[in-house]
């Protein structure tokens, strides 16, 4: 369980403070506002820092008074916050002076002026007519830059996203991601909705982030209603968790593959990713581990009884995964591809606050589920993998890895599981009251930020998807490689979309 | 290099074949069934519903589901203290009219051409299709603003269980290539524009497939301020495929209603 320190700071001080904090030791993590004019007249702007070698949060909550609806931005110093302080300008129309960039982001400029969503007057009901699209890009100009434009519907079967490349001959110079096609407005649905009903919510912010979305959900609710979720159902969580993340870089191998056209790789890693849905099939008669949570625990005994088969399905397809390594891996022309590709620097990933398997193969050396341990974790062993390079074949290798500690963890998770209740119930939630649930996604740290209302409903429910922090860094890794390697690049960090817009 | 021989001889066939033979599906978890012998009409499930799909029948005074809005998460299934509720293990749930997911009795007015005369009204286009498209069908997909269990879900129909090339059924990068969309999302207020242009860009005749809650209805997000209330509000649909998200299979069956070859 983690701890969360709050701090009430001047509007004033942050700047200096954030500044003074956000290093190494305490690396800004997620930052958002609230509109909570209800309960003390005002708005406040939260920033979470993450204190390094400790399993603690700090936060710093600054009061934004409706007279003065401004705060000084600190994108200058601190990178990591410019998407959040753009995000709080467009949701609640508080604006961040001296913020560098501070076009719309959600909106793509076609949003009729004057509409702040997230703030509570804003009707829920209400589905406001566009205006005509005036957005504005960064015009990269020099003799011989040209500029690709290519979206928002892909050629693959991908989610929507719009991407300008500038490009000198092959190389990229700059790109320019516009996103937010699939923003859908999940924030404001979930304002004055029952906790239940959330939850079905939560499970389906990002397709294959199914449940640890929902966990992260549940995590939050559980510390603010304090019960303790018996051990069999933190197991049953372990197992459901690894499998999920087994079948995501499964299907990130796939295309990491398939995009350097290698069938026979790409091939074997689908077949390898369709037995491991068979095995959520098994597990829960669903693909997507969706209705497994529920607040207090799970829902059924998912793996009584099945142990057997999943053991035997986990080691085979764990072999499986270790054939097929060693064959890509004395491919001469397969590695020549993905070496040195989509190079993400240590620096960049510290600054931007890359997250999971990304800022894991540039050197930051952070995993939720070792550095603030949420169900069961820190009573299993297991290692996370180490790469510095931050290329493609880092990823890849970072991928690999995880893929053996999941199906280890699984295996060891099923093997300790007591007998016992698998679920707490709880029948009441305080209101106004706040926490945050943590967990690691398949791609990376992932934030739920939960603050209850009266009866039993949620007051404010804030996502920060790991693919929030990582869209920014890929922008940087594709700079210097060639517009045919984007793809790869791309798929090596499989970024969602649907995760990043809400 | 020998290794990948191995590899590539060790696995004998893995594709299912379906459709000409059934799946085993007594693990899956299909649609949900109301007992209506057992129903006391308290209200429970309509209530607490996430997707808010159960509603009454002002005739019969039963509740019924429209599969349309239905997430899938058998919920009702769990708190229903009758236990009236129960989750069947059906998936080739694809259904050519909207109106047919929903479980009530009553007709709704703006269905005034009954099924056969609709079925000669739209003989001949299928004549036509069956003609132009031969045995083959070429499949744009478009992402109008799903969560990616969709999207994930037909990329999983080129994956060996599936290979839905062997039907003859192809996905292609370009609407300009396309026979047929195959849309998933609510249709949010950013995509709109770019799904009017995908669907003008392809030639006609073209089908079009909704896959999903989301597309059907705009399924549990179908209140949102930026979220739509699914995709025929704007392209006609041919084809309307439930779930959440719907499987490979049931996604084979829909594409394959479309074509009338089910």
């Amino acid at each position: 369980m983690t701890h969360e320190i709050y701090i009430e700071v001047d509007k004033s001080n942050i700047e200096a403070l954030s500044y003074f904090l956000s290093s190494e030791d305490f690396p800004l993590i997620f930052m958002f506002a609230n509109d909570e004019r209800i309960l003390s007249k005002n708005y406040v702007i939260y920033y979470v820092f993450r204190v390094k070698e400790e399993e603690k949060l700090l936060i710093l909550r600054t009061n934004i008074y409706e007279e003065d609806m401004s705060f000084t931005s600190i994108s200058k110093r601190v990178p990591a916050a410019t998407l959040y302080e753009r995000e709080i300008n467009d949701m609640f129309g508080i604006v961040p002076i001296g913020h560098p960039d501070l076009r719309g982001l959600l909106f793509h400029g076609n949003w009729p002026t004057g509409n702040f969503p997230l703030r509570r007057d804003f009707d829920k009901s209400y589905k406001p007519k566009l205006i005509k699209d005036k957005r504005t890009f960064k015009k990269v100009s020099g003799e011989g830059v040209y500029e690709i434009s290519v979206g928002p519907v892909h050629a693959g079967i991908i989610e929507p996203g719009y991407f300008r490349f500038s490009v000198v001959g092959e190389p990229i110079i700059n790109l320019e991601a516009t996103l937010y096609y699939t923003h859908k407005g999940i924030e404001k649905l979930c304002q004055g909705e029952t906790i239940e009903r959330c939850l079905f919510i939560s499970e389906r912010i990002s397709g294959d982030e199914s449940y640890t979305n929902s966990l992260a959900y549940c995590l939050a609710l559980e510390k603010i209603a304090g019960v303790d979720i018996p051990p069999r159902g933190e197991y049953t969580r372990i197992v459901f968790s690894e499998v999920e993340r087994l079948i995501s870089h499964l299907g990130d191998l796939t295309g990491i593959c398939l995009d350097v056209g290698y069938g026979f790789a790409s091939y074997q890693f689908n077949m390898l990713r369709g037995l491991a849905f068979n095995i959520a099939d098994e597990l829960c008669g669903r693909r997507y581990l969706r209705s497994v949570n529920k607040l207090g625990g799970v829902r059924k005994d998912y793996i009584l009884g099945k142990e057997k088969s999943l053991i035997d399905k986990l080691s085979s397809i764990k072999k499986e995964i270790y054939d097929t390594e060693e064959i890509i891996r004395s491919n001469s022309m397969f590695i020549d591809r993905v070496e040195n590709t989509g190079l993400l620097s240590r620096e960049t990933a510290k600054d931007l606050n890359a997250v999971g398997p990304s800022g894991r193969a540039s050197g930051i050396r952070y995993d939720v589920r070792k550095n603030l341990p949420y169900s069961s974790y820190n009573k299993l062993e297991f290692n996370v993998p180490e790469h510095n390079n931050g290329d493609v074949n880092c990823r890849m290798n970072v991928k690999l890895e995880e893929c053996y500690e999941s199906i280890a963890l699984c295996l060891k998770s099923i093997e300790v599981m007591p007998e016992g209740k698998l679920a707490e119930s709880i029948d009441k939630f305080e209101p106004y009251k706040e926490a945050f649930g943590i967990t690691e996604a398949p791609r990376g740290e992932n934030i739920h930020y939960v603050m209850t209302g009266e009866n039993n409903t949620i007051f404010r429910y804030k996502i920060r998807t790991p693919s929030f922090c990582n869209w920014p860094c890929l922008c940087y890794a594709v700079n210097g490689n060639i517009v045919p390697d984007f793809p790869l690049i791309n798929k090596s960090f499989n970024l969602s979309y649907a995760g990043n817009d809400l | 290099m020998f290794k990948t021989i191995k590899k590539l001889i060790k696995y004998p066939r893995v594709t299912q074949d379906y459709p000409k033979k059934p799946v085993n599906s007594s693990l899956f978890i299909g649609k949900p069934v109301i007992d209506k012998d057992k129903c006391t009409c308290c209200t429970e499930c309509s209530l607490r519903c996430p997707s808010k799909a159960i509603y009454r029948d002002k005739a019969l005074n039963i509740p019924y589901i429209d599969l349309g809005e239905c997430v899938f998460c058998s919920l009702c299934e769990e708190i229903c203290p009758e236990g009236a509720i129960k989750m069947d293990t059906s998936f080739e749930l694809a259904v050519r009219d909207k109106n047919a997911l929903r479980g009530d009795t009553i007709i709704l007015e703006d269905k005034d051409i009954t099924e056969e005369e609709y079925e000669i009204v739209c003989g001949d286009v299928k004549k036509k299709i069956a003609k132009l498209f031969g045995r083959s069908l070429n499949i744009r997909e478009v992402d109008a603003g799903s969560c990616n269990g969709c999207d994930y879900e037909i990329n999983s129909l080129s994956n060996p269980f599936n290979d839905i090339e062997r039907l003859g059924i192809h996905f292609v990068a370009s609407p300009r290539h396309a026979d047929m969309l195959l849309v998933t999302g609510t249709l949010t207020k950013n995509m709109e524009l770019a799904l009017l242009k995908t669907y003008n860009a392809t030639p006609d005749p073209k089908l079009v497939v909704a896959v999903g809650a989301c597309a059907i209805s705009g399924g549990i997000f179908r209140e949102a301020y930026a979220a739509g209330n699914g995709i025929a509000s704007v392209i006609p649909v041919d084809v309307f495929i439930p779930g959440c998200p719907p499987r490979p299979q049931a996604i084979i069956y829909g594409i394959l209603k479309a074509l009338s070859k089910v």
